[in-house]
């Protein structure tokens, strides 16, 4: 066997590439999503614990446009090339929506009352679209887009070190014989009247076609394990570049706009910005609005592009959690910060599995943050500022 | 106030609390916990053989012209699906029963309870029923739900018949219950026989949904017997119920090419899981448990689950005329077929509990049990039960179905499995 | 003299009311309510200790439900591998498990304790959040203690205890009642509303935060290792976040700090939705209605405290709006029932459960952040105004 067995566990290091780029993928989610927390606890100090169901509610509109687009039977979605974009610019649309109404109605009356009475409040919305949701939306049994309504289901595998090529040539020599036991065997199951057991024979020709399909199944594995490489689900490479280009939007929007210019001064410092004659309401509003637009953009990549995932009111819990703890591991209230700890978190929970501590995933990612706050209290780029008394 | 002795309240409260406890050890106490203490060491043993502890409460009687008989059912929730056909199912064998004249006259009454699918409501519902004086209680669909009527119901001595719990220790609570389906002791070694010696998978791997009990059971009696027919399982993995991104875990298990993966999870997860493994070029089979029954899972699944194979309890195609005589009169009275199999094994439970209560000589809980225990050769719906000598669980056959396109029906019986010892 | 006597006296009072109602209960009342009545002298434990975290010394915890599990599987695994080989018989061994519990529990908090010296807030929160997690994630996996599958704990109490649960609920009130009458239990209330300042004032507040989460999670501990053998069955799923958020639900809803505030809030909260279970289905048009009365309410509230002056109206504005609220939910459910689409349809009663919590909250927060009673305690001394 190619592969290096170095650790006693099995740590299989010619999956190492792959692992690392699936937790890039699963990390840049966590990002989007983290982004939203981490600017409203900038400029509002507040831990929008309901950030996760705008989430869930963006995966719904999703779903209800998709039911809207394609009905109940799914044809094929070439013809529709709008559908996706459409249902993208939605739940951006209906997040952000929800997002603002959060705000307006809920922490805006509560700014000038002590930390924790929004801090409450949120762990309250939060519970009320769980549970209220279940009144009114499809739960049971859970929905999910339509796993024909993503074009690219498909993936595509990149070799960072081709098979060696004896064993791939072995596997191809073994794959003709494979197919053709097949269709010996098809051909004589096919004359066998149903209902009845097979006779003799057709076992016999069964057997030689389970032979010749695991060897040619072990033949081309073992090939595939002579090299490095990594596959990717085109969904998610998608959903990736879609990531990458929101995030890209997001800074220009903050860095270079005047409102992302007054949403950085809020931030830094809530009084003084008012003082100065930003309209802090307007800012607020602006940040809620961004925010949760990207949550809205990643539900509904993550509900599309990842096929047939159920969708039920908790569908923003584990990742909203997941998000939250990445934004306070890069720093919360710190945008790059809130990138950078996504993709770590999405990183370490698939090395977790990579080195076979799967059951422990959800676990380690929490250890982390535990121990990165333990010697750094603002996470990896926030600053530990203390409090003011 | 002096507060120098205000803590001395908390102090001489805690003296009293120790001292009070003293005092209510008496000796009957003592004898009854003895007596629970033995359970423990037979709670492991399950099958024939061992000995269920006895229920010690006294159970209901009645004595009006009704017979009341509870039902708990997941009519609401995350079951409902299932819950409600578990209800029709007793409902339709009740009503029948009724009809044909009844117990010399009495009618039999069916109480049901909502369990809301959990645990905790579960418990609550049996409660409530017990409270209203059932002789028995029917119910649930799931295991962790039954578990909370069944533990309750042990103290009080009354019987409870299992519908869909397929745990295999459930059944050890107590000789007050028993169930009409099979245990995944069975359903995870006739997966292990139909993917070695039909499919002829030599390598397996394994993917566990770590959140659910009857996951982790399902996994770990699949693993045994596909370890005893001589097979290898080359990967075990696992996820959470909930998760959605599945790439790491599939990467692991690709790596070790296995021929087939046994995915003992419920279908909202599996679907996507086995769509993802397509996408990552895993071509080996795949395989489940009864947990898949439900056909939202040739939505969430798509192409990639059409032609894998599960274990049920029951196929409405089968050929035998139980199952005709069943459909007809399911769809005379409710107007469409059961969408699960609970529906059948609801309907079972009720044969179980007439059949037991035909030959009860005083209408009491406690003669209930006894007769239960005596049920012998039943024809049910979903094949036939003895309960006699089983410690609950009837040795009952499973079924092995392929999921085809919902046009081809879902579920395309492949295979029957007659009970078989599987330690 | 007269200070022992009045001790001695509370103290009867004290377990004699446990046992009096341990007698009442099981004499009358039926099997699911005697539950009921267990569950609550549980949930007055677990809010007033975590009240004692949150409320009191200002530290905020939202994994409470934690420490319960933590106490609940101690107890759970002691028994299971202790009891056969000792000679005590149940109703002494039950007690000790509680204590066993108490304990684990508490080194528990003295874990979750130490970093908040470190952080604060937001990140405390998150970080006792995530012991939740990482405790429950764990014990799922763990075979010892029967992993996702759940652990039988033999035996368990033949009949419910409830004088048990009740001295335990009555301990837990008594110890942060009058640790609130002490200097040291000053010092706790001095460090939530500054820190720096009482530590200028000689408060050790390391000390007492950490004392605040040790003592904390010992009580919900004990509370663990009561269920443990109430139930006879534990399983990770007990414990979930949910739990821990209607634990915080009951102090923020008592009022955060008032030992009384959170009794009554546990009461209400861990009986008024068994009550509710009985609706079987509840109709959109009513459901729809009360939604907006709510806000309705929330919206006159909210109005009078800031814009009106009147003391009169300022008065009557809670009473007014509560009663108000009804009489819109009965008039706008009769008038919705003619929209035929609100009228036909219906939902579970039991789904509400949840509902009713988060509604609470939010309501509550925006209308009364400080809870119910605020900072206020009920006591004979604030009826007799002798005492300070």
């Amino acid at each position: 066997m190619a592969v290096d067995h170095l650790f006693a566990a099995g740590v299989n290091f010619g999956s190492l590439p792959a692992q690392v780029v699936n937790g890039i993928l699963i990390g840049s989610l966590y990002a989007l999503i983290a982004l939203g927390y981490t600017m409203v606890y900038g400029v509002l100090r507040l831990i929008n614990f309901a950030h996760g169901e705008v989430y869930m509610l963006g995966a719904y509109t999703a779903l209800f446009v998709s039911w809207l687009i394609y009905g109940n039977q799914v044809a094929p979605v070439h013809t529709f090339w709008w559908a996706l974009p459409t249902m993208l610019l939605a739940s951006m649309t209906v997040s952000a929506l929800v997002g603002v109404i959060l705000e307006r109605f809920a922490y805006r009356p509560l700014r000038n009352e002590p930390r924790i009475a929004s801090l409450i409040t949120a762990i309250g919305l939060s519970l009320l679209l769980q549970f209220g949701g279940q009144l009114f939306l499809p739960v049971a049994p859970p929905p999910n887009i339509n796993a024909k309504v993503n074009p690219y289901s498909d993936s595509m595998t990149f070799y960072l070190k081709p098979p060696a090529k004896p064993l791939a040539d072995k596997a191809s020599s073994l794959e003709a014989e494979a197919t053709a036991t097949e269709k010996a065997y098809n051909e004589a199951l096919s004359g066998v009247p149903s209902g009845e057991e097979p006779g003799p024979t057709v076992t016999a020709l069964r057997n030689n076609y389970f032979e010749a399909r695991n060897a040619y199944e072990e033949a081309k594995g073992a090939a595939a394990n002579s090299g490095v490489s990594v596959t990717i689900p085109k969904g998610q490479l998608i959903m990736f570049v879609v990531t990458m280009f929101l995030m890209a939007i997001l800074r220009h929007l903050v860095m270079f706009t005047k409102q992302g210019r007054a949403m950085r001064a809020v931030s830094h410092d809530f009084d003084s910005a008012s003082l100065m004659g930003i309209n802090v309401n307007s800012t607020v509003t602006f940040t809620f609005i961004l925010g949760s637009a990207l949550a809205g953009a990643g539900a509904m990549m993550s509900a599309t592009f990842i096929s047939g995932v159920k969708i039920d009111t908790f569908y923003g819990l584990l990742p909203g959690v997941k998000a939250f703890v990445a934004a306070v591991l890069g720093g919360i209230g710190n945008i790059p910060g809130a990138v950078l700890g996504g993709l770590l978190m999405g990183v370490a929970e698939s090395l977790v599995i990579w080195v076979g501590w799967g059951d422990y995933k959800d676990a380690v990612a929490f250890l982390i943050l535990i121990g990165v706050l333990m010697f750094r209290p603002g996470g990896l780029l926030g600053s530990a500022k203390v409090e003011k008394v | 106030m002096n507060y120098k002795y205000s803590m001395f309240w908390t102090a001489a409260l805690g003296g009293a609390m120790a001292l009070s406890m003293v005092g209510c050890k008496s000796d009957a106490e003592k004898a009854a916990t003895s007596d629970n203490s033995s359970t423990s060491t037979n709670a492991s043993s399950s099958g024939s053989g061992g000995k269920r502890p006895t229920p010690t409460g006294k159970g209901n009687s009645q004595s009006g012209d009704t017979i009341k008989l509870g039902v708990v059912a997941s009519v609401t929730g995350d079951l409902k699906p299932w819950g409600d056909d578990s209800y029709y199912g007793a409902k339709l064998a009740i009503d029948e029963f009724n009809t044909a004249g009844g117990l010399n006259g009495k009618k039999i009454e069916l109480l049901m309870e909502d369990s809301a699918s959990k645990p905790e409501a579960a418990k609550t519902a049996g409660e409530k029923l017990m409270g209203e004086g059932v002789l028995g209680v029917l119910g649930e669909v799931s295991s962790g739900n039954t578990e909370q009527i069944a533990r309750p119901a042990f103290d009080k001595g009354i019987p409870v018949i299992a519908i869909g719990a397929t745990k295999t220790t459930l059944t050890d609570i107590g000789a007050n219950v028993w169930r009409v389906c099979y245990t995944d002791d069975f359903q995870g070694p006739v997966m292990a026989r139909f993917a070695y010696e039909d499919q002829g998978i030599r390598k397996a791997a394994i993917i566990t949904d770590k959140k659910q009990p009857y996951s982790q059971g399902l996994s770990e009696s699949f693993k045994q017997y596909f370890l005893k027919l001589g097979g290898e399982i080359v990967s075990e993995v696992s996820y959470q119920t909930g998760d959605t991104q599945f790439q790491a875990q599939l990467t692991e298990l690709k790596s070790t090419n296995p021929q087939g993966i046994f995915m003992s999870g419920y279908f909202p997860e599996v679907g996507p899981l086995a769509a993802q493994a397509r996408a990552a070029g895993i071509t080996a089979k795949f395989f489940g448990g009864d947990g898949w029954d439900s056909s939202a899972i040739l939505q969430s699944g798509g192409d990639a689950i059409i032609g894998s194979y599960f274990c049920n309890h029951y196929n409405n195609k089968e050929a035998r005329p139980e199952v005709k005589m069943f459909l007809d009169k399911f769809k005379a009275k409710y107007g469409k077929e059961p969408s699960t199999t609970m529906a059948a094994l609801g309907y079972d439970a009720a044969l179980v509990a007439i059949d037991a209560l035909k030959r009860c000589k005083t209408l009491d809980s406690a003669s209930l049990i006894q007769e239960i225990e005596n049920v012998d050769k039943l024809q049910g719906v979903s094949g036939e039960i003895t309960l006699k000598g089983h410690n609950g669980n009837p040795p009952k056959r499973a079924l092995v179905v392929e999921i085809r396109p919902a046009s081809e029906g879902f579920q395309v019986f492949k295979k029957a499995y007659d009970y078989f010892e599987s330690k | 003299m007269s200070f022992w006597i009045r001790r001695l006296a509370s103290i009867a009072l004290a377990v004699g009311g446990c046992f009096l109602i341990d007698w009442f209960a099981k004499e009358n009342l039926k099997d699911f309510i005697v539950r009921l009545v267990v569950l609550a002298a549980l949930y007055i434990t677990l809010a007033v200790s975590l009240n004692l975290i949150n409320g009191i010394t200002g530290q905020f915890s939202i994994g409470h439900a934690a420490f319960y599990q933590v106490g609940a599987y101690a107890a759970g695994l002691a028994t299971v591998t202790f009891y056969k080989s000792q000679p005590l018989g149940l109703a002494l061994w039950i007690p000790l498990m509680m204590l066993v519990g108490g304990v684990t529990a508490s080194v528990a908090g003295l874990v979750v304790g130490l970093p908040s010296l470190r952080l604060r807030g937001d990140y405390l929160a998150i970080v006792t959040l995530g012991f939740g997690e990482i405790i429950r994630i764990v014990t799922q996996n763990l075979k010892v203690v029967g992993a996702a599958s759940g652990m039988a704990v033999e035996p368990k109490m033949s009949t419910p205890m409830i004088w048990l649960a009740w001295l335990l609920a009555i301990t837990s009130i008594a110890v942060c009642r009058n640790l609130l009458q002490t200097a040291h239990g000053l010092g706790f209330l001095a460090v939530r509303e500054d820190e720096i300042a009482s530590s200028a004032m000689g408060v050790n507040v390391t000390r007492t935060k950490v004392a605040a989460f040790v003592l904390g999670s010992a009580f919900a501990g004990m509370a663990g290792g009561f269920l443990a053998h109430y139930e006879g069955f534990l399983i990770p799923t007990m414990f979930t976040m949910d739990v821990s958020f209607i634990i915080l639900t009951m102090v923020v809803l008592g009022g955060s700090g008032s030992v009384t505030g959170s009794v009554i809030a546990a009461i209400l909260l861990s009986t008024l939705p068994e009550f509710l279970r009985d609706i079987q289905q509840i109709s959109m048009a009513g459901l729809v209605a009360a939604a907006i009365s709510i806000i309705a309410g929330v919206v006159a509230v909210r109005y009078v405290s800031q814009h009106v002056h009147t003391p009169s109206t300022r008065r009557i504005a809670y009473p007014g709006a509560i009663i108000g609220s009804i009489i819109l939910t009965v008039v706008l459910s009769k008038v919705l029932a003619f929209i035929p689409t609100l009228a036909n349809a219906s939902t579970d009663g039991s789904r509400i459960r949840l509902v009713i919590f988060a509604v609470t909250l939010v309501v509550l927060m925006l209308v009364r952040p400080q809870g119910l009673l605020g900072h206020r305690e009920f006591g004979w001394g604030s009826l007799r105004r002798s005492e300070a």
